[in-house]
């Protein structure tokens, strides 16, 4: 209801027009005419609640669908139900509502936008508790007990008690925090009492003239029945001087002629006087009416409670009924609010149940804070910060309280801004922090929602990527666009956005390590490899830096622990290692492509050069045949390198060759 | 480098009954060369005219060559009852020289590794079992304990 009040709030949104149709508009529908007047308002009063009744019939079919709505999958409007993840419905932000849809029902995430206005201008204001306020309210309060207890006797209620509520509504007019509203009211009754007055005036008035006017008919009877007995001609004088004259009637006739018109004139204003009061009263209500709903739509339920009572008071035809278009917003608060007839009564009714509401709502707002139940609080705040911020025990709620509640509240609208940004991560924080405020807080359903929506995001995020690496750029940009439209702050996009950005400006680097990989330069290769890390997008090439990473690094072990070795025997030590250096070479031939190893074996071949010339002679020797000299070479290598094993195969191979030859004895 | 004369034949204008006067000659030489008294001959070498530096590098120039060299026995490789031994030379421990020895060629000198023995060698050409050659091997002709 008061989502709608809050609605009417806005200029323009309902409208209170006079009825100015037949049945008010009847002259004859007046005070002295109430029999007929009532029949035929209850009949119309009967007619509109049919009215109502079909209305209300189709609101509480609307009502049921709007119950039902996205529970079978679709909304009422036709539109498809929200996309599911794994089985789950995804909650969906309605940011005209600020409801969030899920397994067909709407979760308030934060209430229109003037209530949200006006709930955060009603935190941060100090609690009214002023010696001026008091003495307002209990003035009020006062005044209201005025006009009830009068009308628990059922005593009426005088002129002079009307003019001291109206006395007393001006001399609290003062107060800022009511605006004028009592003076608005007390104004209202002066008007109507004004028009009252003015219509007692014609009330005299036209009984005078009923006097007059029976007056004119006695004496127009009586000139009338002269004429019709008397004769109609007499003498007079005697004798010769004596004439007959034509009798008095005559002038009688012109007389009752007279009178005649002179009654017609009277009836005549008699009449107007009538219309002239009947619309007067009208006029009257309906001003006096469109005051009380204004109260009404206002919160200002005590002006409205005030003027209820007054009205019957004022007006005592005993009509009761709201002159309110049909169709109206206002007539929807009525009928939808609290399913009664607009009647003056429903206006004193719903200000009465609003007031009930908004203690009862304060009363738990009290009791939720004592809990540490902030959530349940702060709702119940809303309700009554919407439903009655004027009432006192709303105005006066102390500030330490609303600081908590503007606490959670700031958290809870944060959690809307981030619902519509997007951004989960802020969205858990945040529902960390209310958590931590409220213990009760339920927090589930915004978990369940960032986790889905987290998921689905990094499982575009992880096709894009494979699509990438495959070289499906076009797909990759669709999946990644997927990813980022679903959460745009995940952390993942930016680290695929990085690499991507990465690979796109390293596009010169993975050239420049094909082309040292393709002339074999390993350890050019090995001292950038950090610059050369952007080629692990490629798994082949990846491999191949990691291979030119063992190679180089194993070459450089081997080369150490070779040194280290031949500066241990300088006689044999730099033989050894050149043998060395030869089986490492023979094993991989890249080794000989690294420049380290290279200078290696160039420094161990001059070191060693005996060694060396003698192998290097054995097997030249060996493969023209000349077994001698190259058997000879080789036990010259081993008598410079002992423990060489190239010298001891040659040796061996050579020997084996000699003895198993034929020779001329 | 002292090395002697390769034995290779002329091949002029010469006819028929020069080639069988020579050739009988020939014949009666050798004979007498490897009678029981030709071990004394000059036709053998002693080991300053042998080059262990030169033999590396091109043994088959030495081809047919006869030297006596004395060394110590520093190694031994056997195959069946043929030995393959290395010596160094008296005077050069850098070096070590392979001989071969042939079965039957010791004749009672026991030849073990340390000892130091005269040696008289000839650089052979021999052939493997596909014929191929096996170039500049010096073979024991004899063996004498120093």
């Amino acid at each position: 209801m008061f989502g709608v009040l809050d609605a009417q709030m806005e200029p323009g949104n309902y409208a209170i027009t006079p009825d100015l149709s037949g049945n008010h508009g009847n002259n004859n529908a007046n005070n002295k005419k109430p029999r007929s007047s009532h029949s035929k308002k209850a009949r119309d009063s009967r007619a509109d609640d049919e009215d109502y009744d079909d209305e209300d019939e189709d609101d509480s079919r609307s009502s049921r669908r709007r119950g039902a709505g996205g529970g079978s999958g679709t909304t009422d409007n036709g539109e498809p139900e929200n996309p599911r993840l794994m089985g789950m419905e995804i909650p969906l932000l309605d940011p005209a509502s600020d409801t969030v849809t899920y397994n067909g029902g709407k979760f308030d995430v934060g209430n229109n936008a003037v209530v949200r206005a006006r709930f955060e201008k009603y935190l941060q204001q100090n609690p009214d508790d002023s010696a001026e306020a008091k003495r307002y309210r209990q003035r009020m309060d006062d005044l209201m007990k005025l006009t009830q207890n009068n009308a628990r006797q059922h005593s009426e209620v005088g002129s002079q008690t009307l003019l001291q509520i109206g006395r007393g509504l001006y001399e609290i007019n003062t107060y800022p925090g009511d605006a004028g509203q009592a003076a608005t009211l007390a104004s209202s009754i002066a008007s109507a009492l004004a028009v009252q007055y003015a219509n007692r005036d014609r009330e005299k008035k036209n009984e005078q003239l009923t006097h007059e006017i029976e007056k004119l008919v006695h004496d127009t009877d009586i000139l009338t029945t002269r004429n019709t007995h008397g004769p109609s001609h007499k003498q007079v004088g005697t004798g010769r001087s004596a004439r007959v004259v034509k009798n008095e009637s005559k002038s009688h006739t012109f007389r009752i002629a007279e009178q005649t018109t002179e009654i017609a004139t009277k009836k005549g204003t008699k009449v107007k006087n009538d219309a002239d009061s009947v619309a007067a009263l009208e006029l009257s209500k309906i001003n006096y009416q469109a005051t009380l709903v204004s109260f009404l739509f206002q919160r200002r339920f005590e002006h409205a409670l005030i003027g209820s009572f007054a009205y019957r008071h004022i007006f005592r035809d005993g009509d009761n009924k709201l002159n309110i278009k049909k169709d109206s917003q206002a007539a929807k608060v009525f009928e939808n609010g609290a399913g009664l007839p607009p009647t003056i009564n429903s206006i004193a009714s719903l200000a009465a149940n609003a007031r009930r509401e908004v203690d009862q709502n304060m009363e738990a707002v009290t009791n939720l804070l004592a809990q540490n139940k902030l959530a349940e609080a702060t709702q119940h705040l809303i309700e009554a910060v919407a439903i009655g911020e004027y009432m006192p025990s709303v105005a006066t709620f102390p500030t330490e309280s609303r600081r908590r509640i503007a606490e959670f509240w700031t958290l809870r609208k944060r959690t809307l801004t981030a619902l519509n940004a997007r951004d989960y991560g802020t969205l858990e924080e945040i529902a960390d922090k209310m958590k931590k405020l409220d213990a009760d807080f339920d927090d589930s359903l915004v978990r369940t929602y960032c986790d889905g929506r987290k998921l689905q995001s990094d499982m575009c995020l992880r096709n894009a990527r494979k699509a990438f690496m495959s070289g499906d750029e076009e797909a990759a940009t669709d999946y990644a666009e997927q990813a980022a439209l679903i959460w745009p702050r995940n952390p993942h996009l930016k680290e695929m956005q990085e690499e991507v950005l990465k690979l796109d400006n390293n596009e010169s680097i993975i050239t420049e390590f094909k082309s040292l990989l393709a002339r074999h330069q390993y350890r050019t290769i090995y001292n950038e490899r950090s610059k050369f890390k952007v080629v692990a997008i490629d798994p082949e090439l990846e491999k191949q830096l990691e291979d030119c990473a063992t190679l180089i690094g194993t070459i450089d072990a081997m080369l150490a622990q070779i040194d280290v070795a031949a500066k241990q025997d300088k006689k044999m030590g730099p033989c050894m290692a050149y043998e060395m250096l030869l089986d490492f070479q023979d094993k991989d031939s890249r080794y000989m492509e690294d420049t380290a190893f290279k200078d290696a074996v160039v420094r161990f071949k001059v070191d060693a050069r005996d060694f060396v010339a003698a192998l290097d002679e054995a097997k030249v020797q060996e493969e023209r045949r000349e077994y001698g000299s190259a058997l000879a070479n080789y036990y010259r290598a081993q008598c410079l390198c002992l423990p060489s094993n190239r010298a001891k195969e040659g040796i061996d191979r050579v020997s084996q060759l000699i003895l198993a030859a034929k020779f001329p004895q | 480098m002292a090395r002697r004369k390769s034995n290779k034949g002329n091949k002029g204008s010469v006819n028929g009954t020069a080639v069988c006067i020579g050739a009988v000659a020939a014949v009666v030489l050798g004979i007498l060369a490897f009678s029981g008294g030709g071990a004394k001959r000059a036709a053998v070498d002693n080991a300053r005219n042998f080059s262990i530096a030169d033999y590396r590098t091109d043994a088959s120039r030495y081809t047919n060559n006869r030297y006596s060299i004395e060394g110590r026995v520093e190694n031994i490789e056997t195959l069946g009852n043929d030995r393959l031994i290395a010596v160094s030379v008296t005077g050069n421990s850098q070096e070590r020289l392979p001989l071969l020895v042939r079965s039957g060629v010791a004749q009672g000198v026991n030849l073990t590794r340390g000892d130091t023995f005269l040696f008289e060698v000839e650089c052979c050409t021999g052939h493997d079992n596909d014929q191929k050659e096996i170039k500049g091997v010096l073979v024991v002709r004899r063996v004498e304990t120093k």
